[in-house]
């Protein structure tokens, strides 16, 4: 290296602020954090004790299980087994999350203090980050639990939730999935207007007993594969108000899965149609009351909102993380393409988008209960931004983004799905501004 | 909302028969379950784009030697407009089938429109332009390159019958048959913008591989494969020289982003007619979801971006020559024409909720194309480098 050179990058160095705070005082010195630490590090510290014990246990799961089946789950969706994975993550506690010690595994401090679905959200982004078909495949689980819960009736959870927590825990984990979505009504489903005018045909009969329900949910994640579905119904006679949730259990007479989805993503995860020729079930599976399914739906998507908008912020930092690592390693012009400043500030930009998706996601499910408006915004805003991520990820690869071997291409595709699923993202708005409909005084400064 | 409309009296004729070659030949491809159409099938689709006279070739015996996409009548602004325009019209259907055709086409006319005196010109061509992560910056294109670091890097040794090649080209399209390469490189002993060679490299040249690309997101009907050139010898008549003062990699740039920029416009028409037909039928909300404006918004934005990308297509047909001034508005065209149809794409997959996710309606397919146009011959960041260095080489 000529000396100027020389001269010029001891110079750099020596004004690199790390070198540079040698100058300050020890207060000083106390009060810039210079710490050498990753990004990923520095908001893991951030988090309650609990959480962050989920996250960095998240993190290397996802390493060690989750990274080396992700392609073939992809490739080959129809061939790959995912019982063995989801029972590795059941004896880790990652399927029984949704209760907090000694009934569940989550941390009491972060599950009371933040909300349930905190520490889901925390573990979500970090299986994610490696393959969006498995992360879909074990979260869709907690998904077809919630409804148990948030039903707050207490038979329903102890005849029902908890001993299939114990199983879990013991490492036999029963699959759950969740199913409102009908042919005639997606959108319809998730939304109160929309609500008001669905055209549903599942619909429950009240027999002696029990009820029989006819009828047929689609695109239910982990659909063929669940042992137990918690699926919503009508009763005969009446409307979307009448919306009852109902525990169904694989092998009911009637009960069959009918089409399985081709998707473009989160393949690993089956996307299935269930079909329900008049099946029985008895008044014990019956979740919460008659009635009730509606608002324990609502209720539900709160929950699992921010949960989906951790997945789509773990499927762009992956792809970011690829990009990074490819800018690191090209040469072009006799420099890395990470010395280029252009590349520089893509890479920020995107560093930057990722980190607001985190902020609002954290800040959505930090209370006890989840809040509709801020649920809704957190899932819109980190898909938009996650697919926006992960389209310039692809981009600045160039060519090789679009590869499979790129790493970025198939969380790309992943990527896309958190965009439509619980609730298209023009719903979700609509979910965000629903709080505003009426004028709200409480907590305004208007004192007119 | 269809490129075609910018056809004149006279043109419409070759529009009908890209119609109808798509309707008889291209449409049967999606028949079956595969999310690509049956890609066994692309063969005989491209046999019978060459017996209808659409696919070019620098071929004289060939039906589409004149008229077909980027032939010998595309030496003028409206020839150029015209293959803009047959190639959208083929994207709108199946934008892989589409590249097929362009690639040969471009070949075709960087042959029929330079100096060479190639005896039998060959009938299936490609042409090799990339290196490595990316394609020759702007002042390489131009012969002005600064040696080793300017994105050219396969050499051209003169021999005592002609050259030797050694050298690796990445990321070339081409059809199946590929009967030979147009490669891009640096002639050794050679200055200025003598150095760089336009040599036409026969597929079964000794000591010519193409590696396998393995996987990838979008347009799979067409071949993408590494070159890797080994002294592969070819005699001195394979060399090809620009027939007037603008260099054959700058043609051949122009024509390569305003046939990625008009698939991709043909692409993004062709989700958004199927997003307006669908929406129409779908009810969701108390009405068909075209009524909402929710839906409104995605359809609109959408048809604005495709209009957008046709109108800046034209006007940049229009601009066609061998110069500077048109090379930098084909660069702008393909950055921006690929990011608006991608956008359309997206906000046309949008209205089918679950439905566009699902192979069926082939949204997810035209998705995958148009990251594919998007991010292919030309990332963003290499092309507005590109474009700030011939603003400023303007000046
Ligand atoms: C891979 C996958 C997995 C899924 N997993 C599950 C699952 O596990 N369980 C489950 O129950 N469901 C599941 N879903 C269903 C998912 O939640 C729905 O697809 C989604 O809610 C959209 O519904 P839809 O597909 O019927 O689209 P539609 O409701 O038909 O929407 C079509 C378009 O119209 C718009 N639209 C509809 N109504 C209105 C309105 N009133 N106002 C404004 N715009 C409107 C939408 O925004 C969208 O752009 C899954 C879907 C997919 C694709």
């Amino acid at each position: 290296m000529r000396r100027e050179n020389l001269d010029f990058q001891a110079r750099v160095d020596a004004l690199r602020p790390v070198n540079a705070s040698k100058h300050l005082d020890f207060f000083g010195k106390l009060l810039m954090d210079n710490r050498e630490m990753t990004i990923w590090e520095h908001d893991t510290r951030l988090l309650p004790a609990g959480a962050r014990i989920w996250r960095r246990r998240a993190k290397d799961f996802a390493r060690r299980y989750i990274r080396p089946d992700a392609a073939r789950a992809d490739s080959r969706p129809r061939e790959y087994d995912p019982r063995p994975i989801i029972s590795q993550a059941a004896r880790k506690g990652f399927q029984t999350l949704l209760l907090a010690l000694p009934l569940g595994t989550a941390f009491p401090g972060s599950y009371f203090l933040k909300s349930a679905s905190f520490q889901v959200a925390v573990v979500a982004e970090e299986f994610a980050v490696e393959s969006g078909g498995i992360a879909l495949l074990l979260m869709a689980h907690h998904l077809g639990c919630a409804p148990l819960i948030l039903s707050g009736h207490t038979p329903t959870i102890l005849r029902h939730l908890l001993p299939l927590y114990a199983r879990t825990l013991k490492g036999k984990p029963e699959i759950m999935a969740f199913a409102i979505t009908e042919p005639g009504a997606g959108s319809d489903v998730e939304e109160t207007e929309g609500g008001a005018k669905a055209r549903l045909v599942t619909t429950a009969r009240q027999v002696d007993g029990g009820f029989v329900i006819n009828g047929r949910k689609c695109f239910i994640s982990n659909g063929a594969l669940a042992d137990k579905v918690t699926l919503f119904a009508k009763l005969e006679g009446e409307g979307l108000e009448s919306w009852t949730c109902f525990l169904i259990e694989k092998g009911m007479e009637g009960y069959s899965i009918g089409r399985q989805e081709h998707k473009l993503g989160q393949r690993a995860s089956d996307a299935s149609e269930l079909i329900l020729d008049d099946v029985r079930v008895p008044n014990r599976n019956v979740v919460g009351r008659l009635r009730s399914g509606w608002a324990n739906n609502r209720n539900v998507l709160n929950y699992s909102r921010p949960v989906v908008g951790a997945m789509a912020l773990g499927h762009a930092r992956g792809a970011f993380e690829s990009a990074l690592k490819f800018c690191r390693n090209t040469m072009l012009g006799g420099k890395r393409l990470i010395d280029y400043q252009d590349i520089q500030i893509e890479l920020a930009d995107m560093i930057v988008k990722l980190w607001s998706a985190r902020a609002l996601i954290w800040h959505s499910c930090s209370q006890f209960r989840c809040y509709q408006s801020a649920s809704a915004a957190a899932k819109v805003a980190a898909s938009d931004i996650s697919f926006e991520v992960c389209t310039k990820a692809l981009e600045i690869m160039g060519d090789h983004g679009y590869l499979e071997s790129s790493g970025a291409e198939r969380l790309w595709r992943d990527s896309r799905l958190t965009q439509i699923y619980e609730g298209t993202n023009q719903i979700n708005r609509l979910a965000v501004i629903e709080h505003q409909w009426v004028e709200i005084t409480a907590g305004s400064d208007d004192r007119d | 909302m269809d490129l075609s409309l910018y056809a004149r009296e006279g043109e419409r004729e070759f529009v009908e028969l890209t119609r109808s070659f798509v309707r008889k030949s291209v449409q049967p491809l999606f028949g079956d379950n595969a999310p690509d159409g049956d890609l066994g099938m692309v063969p005989s689709i491209l046999d019978t784009a060459f017996e209808v006279g659409l696919a070019a070739s620098p071929h004289s015996g060939m039906p589409g030697f004149e008229y077909g996409i980027w032939g010998t009548s595309a030496d003028n602004p409206e020839g150029v407009r015209l293959s803009a325009i047959l190639l959208s019209v083929v994207a709108e259907a199946c934008p892989g089938i589409a590249m097929n055709l362009h690639v040969q086409g471009l070949a075709s006319r960087i042959i029929t429109s330079s100096k060479g005196s190639f005896p039998e010109p060959p009938v299936r061509v490609a042409t090799a332009l990339q290196e490595g992560h990316t394609l020759p910056g702007f002042r390489a294109v131009l012969g002005q390159g600064r040696g080793s670091d300017d994105g050219i890097g396969t050499r051209a040794l003169p021999t005592e019958k002609g050259w030797a090649i050694t050298g690796t080209k990445s990321f070339v399209y081409s059809m199946e048959k590929a009967d030979a390469f147009l490669v891009f490189c640096r002639i050794e002993g050679r200055s200025g913008k003598e150095d760089t060679g336009c040599l036409l490299v026969p597929a079964d040249a000794t000591g010519l591989k193409l590696q396998d690309i393995g996987g990838r997101t979008g347009i799979r009907a067409c071949r993408l494969s590494h070159l890797i050139l080994k002294d592969v010898e070819v005699s001195s008549e394979c060399r090809f020289l620009p027939a007037d003062d603008f260099p054959l990699m700058g043609q051949a740039l122009c024509l390569h982003w305003l046939g990625i920029s008009a698939m991709a416009a043909g692409n993004a028409s062709g989700a958004l007619k199927a997003a307006r037909e669908y929406a129409a039928t779908r009810y969701q909300g108390g009405a068909m979801i075209e009524e909402h404006p929710a839906v409104r918004k995605l359809l609109a934005l959408s048809e604005a971006r495709v209009e957008a990308a046709f109108a800046l297509l034209v006007q940049t047909c229009s601009f066609a020559g061998g110069n500077t001034d048109f090379l930098r508005r084909c660069a702008i065209a393909k950055l921006m024409t690929t990011d608006w149809a991608f956008s359309a794409v997206t906000d046309a997959l949008q209205v089918f909720g679950g439905y566009g996710y699902m192979e069926d309606y082939c949204m997810e397919k035209r998705l995958r194309d148009a990251i594919v146009l998007k991010s292919a011959a030309g990332s963003r960041n290499y092309l507005e480098a590109f474009i700030s260095d011939a603003a400023r080489g303007e000046i």
